[in-house]
This record gives structure tokens, C-alpha cells and sequence, in this order.
């Protein structure tokens, strides 16, 4: 571990300065760890980790009651249950089985990935972006008309696969900029017009999809709630031969493009201007317009990108070209669009972190269904545990807080042991509580997240 | 001075002995011991965060200490929160009052203990021993009065009268003169010394050397946290305080050469800015000129309208239709924030927190705030973090912003002066015509006062106009070369420093005095 100590620190202090103490390097025996907490980064990551594995215990604390509680269900079958949710898809039986679910699963997770970085992206300009759903059905929508409306064989099959996705993103923008413009022209908040324009979008594509009629239902199947398949059409996400290697599932490219979309976002927030702006504006919206940035504009901006994320998601999905969307959408919303939320929080906002978290949420989902499956748990049980878990990715921000928490008391601690002895490390200055009233002033306005 | 002492065996009415108490990687108090008489007046001095508010805070019962003992009248006690220092007959008046502003001042005495019978108030009673209070100690208000329509100064009273409602004892003021005007503080002095004379003890936490000299009986001297002794005011000077105080020589006076005015760079015509708070303009009707090489301070007490003033200058807020403002010459009205800081107009915010920092960004990345998108700091919409570095590391140099991690140190975790330093590092390095200051050393110790100065006087020398906004009378009367009085949302008084005195600028201040509008435009 690095030495705090041996941070090259100009030990100064004179007479204008205030307030400093050194933080005597706690390199000794405790060192490690704390040194290694001290990273803001690694302290996410832990704290990510403490939350899902809480999770996991507290579905079994459920599976463990649901067992003693329930007549048919034996004692032991909690134990094997559990085992086989955090199996995931490896828990699925035999290896042809396991292929096939983890190639499901990653196709799966790509759509997951996108309304994370939707989610996250908002967060990291100070909104809550609730409205990933809304913006994934006029996604779906949008992708859906172009792959079944342009004739086969009229252009190349890609490149009414290229266009149908960009116009599901389109629509995506256009759909996020809404609660975007609210919020920024008219200071309405954008959970509201989020949530508002969720349930539009479910009505206005049920409205659309049953007015078109079979031209797009699906009614060769006696079922008539989903929409053709892509493929009817020709259009299909490429698979390079996935499909076939993990057992006919429906694996595609489609993770690579959200994975290397995450990477992009990643570089845009953190390396470019516009990201440098988007952040200044997600921390503190005055002090952006002071600096003459365009607040309004950059809130409107990051709403239509977290759309488009959203919405491309869901262009993702359908495009696959095996997949059934159903159009009478007004009934329910998506979950990924939901999901999205615990994606990001769980990833603490970070794209690259979401690709991970997006991943690790449906590895849990097909572990669910798995316990279903194989055990006398009936099918209710099994969201349920995901659900449990998911809902503990939501502590991850206060477990980060508390790691810091503790990190300071040991400072503390280190501090009054060796007061003189250690020579000083680092200097550390507190805020001025004092007078400066200034301070009173705090902006509270933030996203979950707070790197 | 001690009448009193016969009633209890110790001469002090309160000890604190070795206090210390430790924040997160900062020791506030390093085994500070005071001793408060009987009926003296006590002053505690020392730079922004010595820990004199800390201090206090641990007396009041705000915070524990990590070791040292509190005795009153030579007893032990311990004191867990404001209620028992309360009941110890120690009482607070903050820096920020905490009245309720549509209470009447009555109401605001007797909250919390409110006499009452079977839970109906008996308020004759209360307003019998308030007036018997007020009369007393010469604490002249208005029981009746709402909070929100009295004077700075009659809430001040009202707080004291809380006090003294309570049966306090012990008075703590942390830094009462703050807020008001030079009048005011004239009046508060004098109700000090007589609460003292009553056999009252008080506290005072101050910055600020001339009132120390003039009210305080003794003063104990904090730097960085540790005591650094106490002495009678009577043998010592203001200059050896200050030496004490930050551990050099620090000068009073702002040396500069006699201002050069040259051409205009600021003309302000008709400006009126609506208030978001009450029905009358925020500013009104305001016009005046600011040209190269000229420090020109509006002086004034707070809320009168020079926030809203400068934020229309800088575009922060719209000003109503009518309202013009020239810079150099053009016609800016209309103009984005960004089109007048490329024009060069710099700006150090009122509020540092709010405006002038992005906390969550590190130092680094606040010293560009309002340059990252110029070609020496990003190439095809790439910031070049390696010469965002250079940049900083060479403002940090030059403007001595200290930090403890140098560029990458978040803003947050900076000292309220060091920010302060990297704002003013920021706005003057950029290429300006124009600066507006408002309250730049707020909050800020001596040592960084002077520094804040010093720079202020070389942007002028430099050849910049400069407007600076400041609450203090001794900043206005130093700094500038010509002041302007703002009342109300008026210019009400036009000066020289050199022609005026502080007594009559408090005058034109509080509103008792106004010149006839000088028609500088037809």
C-alpha cells in the first residue's frame, strides 16, 4: 500500500493560514487498508459490493422464512436456493443449458446497460431521470416502424437496421428533451414530466400500433398483443455466429455497442468540455451561470442524451429480430427502463461501472427464474429475491458515506495517538464554519450521485 | 470591578481549562484555557477558523471536548447541550440572529419559556419584566413590533433581552458588530459596558482590534487553534494584538499611489432591477461611471440593493426595460454572462459558495471555470488537463492558494480564505478592464485581507476599473477613490475618502441623510 507519508507535501504554514493540523501518516499496521480506503473510487466499489451482499442475505432471511412458513417447501431448499439465485446462469443446468441462458443473459443485459447510462448520465448533471421507461417504449416505437416499414431487399438489410435504430434514438431525444425543457425554462421538476411522459408514451404507442393495425401486429400466431418480429422483415442485429456458439440463444453484438457506448459517455463526461460543463451544472447551477455557462441549454442537452441512451436501448432489443414487443404498452412500463435506477445507482454513476452493474443485475434475474424452476419456491418468489437485492443496491451511497465516516474517526483516533511523534503528511484544512456566511448557502441540489 | 466576588470562592465566574477538541484531521482547540472575571468584559480574538467560534460553541454546549474541564463560580460541570448552559445561566447572541421574523419581539423573548396557565399564555406579566428589562439596561424596542419590520440593531437588542429574560449570567456575542452600522456600534458598545457594570460577564469573539480596544477589559489571544495568551487591554496596543493575533507584522493602511482615472469602462444609466422579495425596485433608477484606474466602493448596509446591482452588471439577474449599461463603450444591456466575461469584465461573487465555486470540482478544474473552453485549454472539444495543470500550478504560485493536495485538491476541503484566493486568483489573472469585488475579504483574517488588497490596488494600478461592494466602512475608506452611498436601492451620497468621515458615510447609510442627485446624465 502507498505510504501517505510519502506524499511529497509541502508542509507549510504561516501566519495567514488557519486552522492546520497535520494528518499524521497511519502507515503502521492499520495502514493498508485505510490507505486503500482513502480512494474515493475503491471506496465505491466496496461499498457496492457490502450493499449486494446484503441483499443477498436478506433474500435469504426471505427464503429461509418462506421455508420453515410454507407446508411444501423443506427447510434445506433455502440453503439450495439461494445457492441457485447467486448461481445465476450457471446454476442452469447442464452445459448446453448454461450456454444458452448466459448467451440470453448478455443479450439481455445490452438494453439494461443503456438505461443505466441514461440514468447515470442524468445523475451526473444534477437530474433525476425517471423517464427511461417512456423514452425506451418511443425507442422501441421508433425502431419498430422503420425495421417493418422499409421494404426488404429495397437497401441493404444494415442499413435499415442502421436507420430504424437511429430513429428510435431520435424519438428518444426528442422524448427526454421534454422533461428537460420543463425543467429548465419553466423550473418544473423533472421527476413530474418524467413520470407524466412516461404514461403518454405507453398510450401514444399502444394508439399508434393499434391504429396501423396488422400492418404491424403480429396475427399469423393466434396471439395479436406483439408486433412482428424484425426478422419477418430481414432485419437483425449481426451475431458473428454467437448465437450458434452458446446454444441458439439469442446473443448478438448488441453488448459490444452498449459496452462501447458506455466507454464514450465515460470519455465525454470526464475528458471533454461539454462533459466538464454538464458536471459543473449537475454540482452547482450558479456558479455554472456565473462562469456564462448556458445552464438551460446544457440541462435540455443532458436530458435528450440520457433519451437517446434510453431509447437506443430499446432499439437494441427489438432489432435483435427475434424478440416479441408488446404493443399494448399502456398497461405496464418497461422494468429495464426502471432498472435502470438501481443499475446507475449501483455503479455509482460511473458509465464503466454500469456496464458491470447492468450485467450483474440480470446474472441475479436468470438465477431467479432458475430457483422457480428447480426448486418448490413458486414463481412469485423469485422476483421477489431480485427485488430484495436490487432494492439494497439503493444503500450503496450511504454505505460510501459511512466507510468515509469511519475513515475520519480513524484519522481522529491516529491523530490523538501520535501527536507529535509522525512527521507530518499532509495538511488539512476544515471549512471555516466560523463566519463566513457565505457557507450557509449550500447547494443541495444534486443527483444520487456524489463522486 | 468585581463587587461581586463575595459570593462565590472563585474570582472567576467561568473557567475553561484545557479545552481541546478535535475535528476530522484538525485539532479546533489545542489545550485552551480561559478564565472569564466577574462583570468583565472579555474579549476573544484571533484569525478566521483560530477556534474562537469552536470554543464558544464547546461553552454553549453546541459541542463536547475531547479533554479539558468547564467550572462555573469554581464547580465542575458538564454541559451536553444549550439547554444546560441555559440552566448555568450562559446565553449566546450568533453572528446570525434566531428570531422568528413574524413574531413580534415579545413572542421572540419569551419562546421557549413562555409564562402560561394551563397552557394560555399570560403575556402581561412577560411584557411587565421586558419593559422592566429594557428600561434597565437601556435597551430601547418595541415589544409589539414584528421582527421583520424593526432594524438590524433593535433585533440585536431583542437577542440581548432573550438573554437577559433568561436570568443569564454569562454573555456570549459572537461578532455582534458585523452587521450593523458605525452608529449602531457606538450604541452597542455602550450597552456592553452597562451590562457589565450590572454585574453581568461577557464574551466577545471579534476579529476586529478597534472595538476590542475600546470595550473589552481583557483578551485572549487564539492562533491556529492554540492559546497564545491573554492580556489586559489597558497595557497592550492595537498593533501588538494584531502581532499576537497572526504571528507578524501585519499594515493597516493599503498603500497606493493616488488614483489616475482614464477613460470610462463602466456606465451604468437608469438601471432599475425589480426585488424578488418585495414590491419596491431592488434598485432603482441607478446611474453612475467607473473608468480606468479607479477603485470606485459602494458602500452601504447589506440588503440594500447592491446585490441585485451588481448582478445586473454582470448579468446575472435582468434589469426592467429603461436600463442600459455601456461597457467601454458598448452597449451590453443585453449581453450573455460569457459575451462580457470574454469582453473582459471579471467578477469576485458575493458568495463564494454559491456563485464563485463548483465545490465538488477539484482546484484545478475551478480555475478554469470560466476558461476551459478556450484554445489554450482544449483542442476539438478535448480539455488538455496537462496544461489546465501547468495553469494552476501557476496561479497557485503566484496567489499563494494553499491546499492539501495541491491542484487536485477538491475546492470543498479548502479554507473559507484559500478559496476566497483561488476566486480572486481566477478573475484577475484572466485579462480584465473590469473588476467587481463585492465583500472580497469576507470572512477573511488580516493577513488575507491585506493580500485580497494588495492585489485589488495592483488590477487598478494595472490599469483596470474596479468596483468593489463592501459592508466594511474601514475597507471603504481605505480602498477606494471615490465612494458611493447606497440606500435603499438608491445612490444617496456621492465622496472623496479623503472629504468624508466614517461618521458621516453611517449616516447616509442608515438613510438619515441624502444628497440631491447629481446629474451626471440630462
Amino acid at each position: 500500500m502507498k505510504d501517505p507519508a510519502k506524499n511529497k507535501l509541502k508542509n507549510k504554514s504561516s501566519g495567514s493560514e488557519r486552522c492546520v493540523k497535520s494528518v499524521p501518516g497511519q502507515a503502521g499496521k492499520s495502514g493498508g487498508f485505510s490507505s486503500l480506503l482513502k480512494k474515493e473510487g475503491v471506496r465505491s466499489v466496496i461499498a457496492s459490493v457490502v450493499c449486494v451482499l446484503g441483499g443477498i442475505l436478506v433474500g435469504f432471511i426471505v427464503l429461509l422464512l418462506l421455508s420453515i412458513f410454507a407446508e411444501n417447501v423443506s427447510v434445506g431448499e433455502a440453503f439450495s436456493g439461494i445457492a441457485i439465485v447467486l448461481g445465476g446462469p450457471f446454476s442452469g443446468g447442464s452445459g448446453r443449458d448454461i450456454l444458452f441462458q448466459l448467451g440470453n443473459m448478455l443479450f439481455q443485459s445490452a438494453p439494461l446497460i443503456m438505461t443505466g447510462l441514461s440514468v447515470a448520465l442524468a445523475f451526473k448533471t444534477g437530474l433525476f431521470n425517471i423517464g427511461a421507461p417512456g423514452q425506451y417504449l418511443m425507442g422501441a416505437m421508433g425502431a419498430l416502424l422503420v425495421a417493418l416499414s422499409i421494404p426488404q431487399g429495397s437497401v441493404p438489410s444494415f442499413v435499415i437496421w442502421i436507420l430504424a435504430f437511429l430513429t428510435g434514438v431520435v424519438l428518444g431525444m426528442i422524448w427526454g428533451s421534454i422533461p428537460g425543457f420543463f425543467k429548465a425554462y419553466f423550473n418544473v421538476n423533472e421527476v413530474i414530466v418524467c413520470i407524466m411522459t412516461n404514461w403518454i408514451a405507453a398510450n401514444v404507442v399502444s394508439w399508434i400500433f393499434k391504429a396501423t393495425g396488422d400492418r404491424f401486429i403480429n396475427i399469423e400466431e393466434t396471439k395479436v398483443n406483439f408486433i412482428k418480429k424484425t426478422s419477418y422483415n430481414g432485419v437483425a442485429t449481426a451475431t458473428f455466429g454467437l448465437d450458434k456458439l452458446f446454444a441458439n440463444s439469442y446473443f448478438d453484438i448488441s453488448i459490444f455497442i452498449a459496452s462501447a457506448i458506455a466507454i464514450l459517455l465515460y470519455v465525454m463526461i470526464n475528458k471533454t468540455t461539454f462533459g466538464y460543463e454538464l458536471k459543473a451544472c449537475g454540482y452547482n447551477k450558479h456558479a455554472s451561470k456565473y462562469a456564462g455557462m448556458n445552464e438551460k441549454r446544457n440541462i435540455i442537452l443532458a436530458m435528450a442524451i440520457a433519451g437517446a441512451l434510453a431509447a437506443g436501448g430499446a432499439a437494441l432489443w427489438c432489432l435483435n429480430g427475434s424478440q416479441d414487443f408488446k404493443w399494448d404498452t399502456y398497461l405496464t412500463l418497461p422494468a429495464d427502463g426502471f432498472n435502470g435506477i438501481p443499475v446507475a445507482l449501483l455503479a455509482g454513476s460511473n458509465p464503466i461501472g454500469v456496464i458491470f452493474s447492468a450485467i450483474f443485475l440480470k446474472y441475479i434475474g436468470v438465477g431467479g427464474s432458475n430457483l422457480a424452476a428447480q426448486t418448490s419456491f413458486n414463481e412469485y418468489v423469485s422476483p421477489l429475491i431480485v427485488a430484495v437485492i436490487i432494492y439494497f443496491a439503493g444503500f450503496s451511497k450511504l454505505i460510501k458515506d459511512l466507510l468515509a465516516k469511519q475513515l475520519k474517526k480513524a484519522a481522529i483516533k491516529a491523530d490523538k495517538k501520535d501527536s507529535s511523534g509522525a512527521p507530518p503528511a499532509a495538511e488539512t484544512v476544515i471549512e471555516d464554519k466560523t463566519q463566513d456566511s457565505a457557507s450557509g448557502v449550500r447547494e443541495d441540489v444534486k443527483g444520487g450521485d456524489h463522486e | 470591578m468585581n463587587e461581586n466576588e463575595n459570593n462565590a470562592a472563585s474570582p472567576y465566574v467561568i473557567e475553561m481549562r484545557h479545552i481541546t477538541k478535535i475535528f476530522p484531521g484538525i485539532v479546533a482547540n489545542d489545550d485552551i484555557t480561559l478564565c472569564l472575571k466577574r462583570g468583565e468584559i472579555h474579549a476573544l480574538l484571533g484569525e478566521n477558523g483560530a477556534g474562537k467560534s469552536t470554543l464558544m460553541s464547546v461553552l454553549f454546549g453546541l459541542y463536547q471536548p475531547e479533554e479539558g474541564e468547564i467550572y462555573k463560580d469554581g464547580k465542575k460541570v458538564v454541559i451536553n447541550d444549550p439547554n444546560d448552559a441555559n440552566a448555568l445561566g450562559i446565553g449566546m447572541v450568533h453572528q446570525h440572529f434566531k428570531l422568528v421574523d413574524v413574531f413580534t419581539v415579545l413572542d421572540n423573548i419569551i419562546l421557549g419559556i413562555e409564562p402560561n396557565t394551563l397552557g394560555f399564555l399570560r403575556k402581561k406579566e412577560a411584557r411587565k419584566k421586558v419593559l422592566e428589562l429594557s428600561k434597565n439596561y437601556g435597551l430601547n424596542v418595541d415589544p409589539d413590533a414584528k421582527v421583520e419590520n424593526i432594524t438590524v440593531g433593535m433585533q440585536q437588542r431583542t437577542e440581548i433581552l432573550k438573554m437577559l429574560y433568561r436570568d443569564n449570567e454569562i454573555l456570549i456575542f459572537d461578532e455582534p458588530t458585523a452587521v450593523l452600522t458605525p452608529q449602531e456600534i457606538t450604541e452597542l458598545m455602550q450597552i456592553m459596558k452597562g451590562l457589565a457594570r450590572e454585574g453581568k460577564s461577557i464574551l466577545f469573539i471579534s476579529h476586529k482590534l478597534n472595538e476590542i480596544m475600546e470595550v473589552a477589559d481583557r483578551c485572549t489571544v487564539l492562533r491556529k487553534g492554540k492559546y497564545v495568551g491573554t492580556v489586559n487591554i489597558s497595557e497592550t496596543t492595537k498593533e501588538a494584538l494584531s502581532e499576537m493575533m497572526v504571528g507578524r507584522n501585519v499594515k493597516f493602511a493599503v498603500d497606493k499611489a493616488p488614483s489616475n482615472p482614464g477613460a470610462e469602462v463602466l456606465r451604468v444609466d437608469h438601471l432599475t432591477v425589480r426585488s424578488k422579495t418585495h414590491k419596491k425596485n431592488a434598485v432603482n433608477d441607478v446611474s453612475f461611471t467607473v473608468r480606468e484606474g479607479e477603485i470606485v466602493c459602494i458602500a452601504g448596509i447589506d440588503g440594500n440593493g447592491q446585490t441585485e446591482l451588481v448582478n445586473a452588471i454582470t448579468g446575472l439577474e435582468k434589469p426592467e426595460p429603461g436600463s442600459a449599461l455601456f461597457f467601454c463603450g458598448e452597449d451590453v444591456t443585453h449581453k450573455s454572462i460569457r459575451y462580457k466575461i470574454n469582453s473582459g469584465m471579471s467578477h469576485i461573487p458575493e458568495d463564494r459558495h454559491k456563485h464563485g465555486l463548483v465545490l465538488d470540482y477539484s482546484l484545478e478544474e475551478n480555475l478554469v471555470l470560466e476558461r476551459y473552453f478556450e484554445d489554450e485549454f482544449q483542442s476539438h472539444g478535448f480539455i488538455q488537463f496537462g496544461k489546465v495543470r501547468d495553469y494552476a500550478e501557476k496561479l497557485i504560485d503566484g496567489y499563494d492558494v494553499r491546499s492539501g493536495q495541491g491542484p487536485v485538491t477538491l475546492a470543498r476541503s479548502m479554507s473559507g480564505g484559500n478559496q476566497q484566493k483561488a476566486i480572486i486568483a481566477r478573475e484577475l489573472d484572466k485579462k480584465h478592464k473590469l473588476l467587481v469585488a463585492v465583500q472580497p475579504t469576507r470572512g477573511l483574517d488580516v493577513g488575507a485581507i491585506e493580500f485580497v488588497h494588495e492585489q485589488i490596488v495592483a488590477s487598478r494600478d494595472a490599469g483596470s476599473a474596479v468596483l468593489l461592494v463592501s459592508l466594511e466602512l474601514d475597507e471603504v475608506m481605505n480602498l477606494s477613490d471615490r465612494i458611493l452611498v447606497m440606500y435603499e436601492g438608491e445612490i444617496v451620497g456621492e465622496f472623496k475618502p479623503a472629504e468624508t468621515t466614517v461618521q458621516e458615510l453611517g449616516l447616509y447609510m442608515a438613510g438619515a441623510k441624502k444628497q440631491t442627485q447629481k446629474g451626471e446624465n440630462a
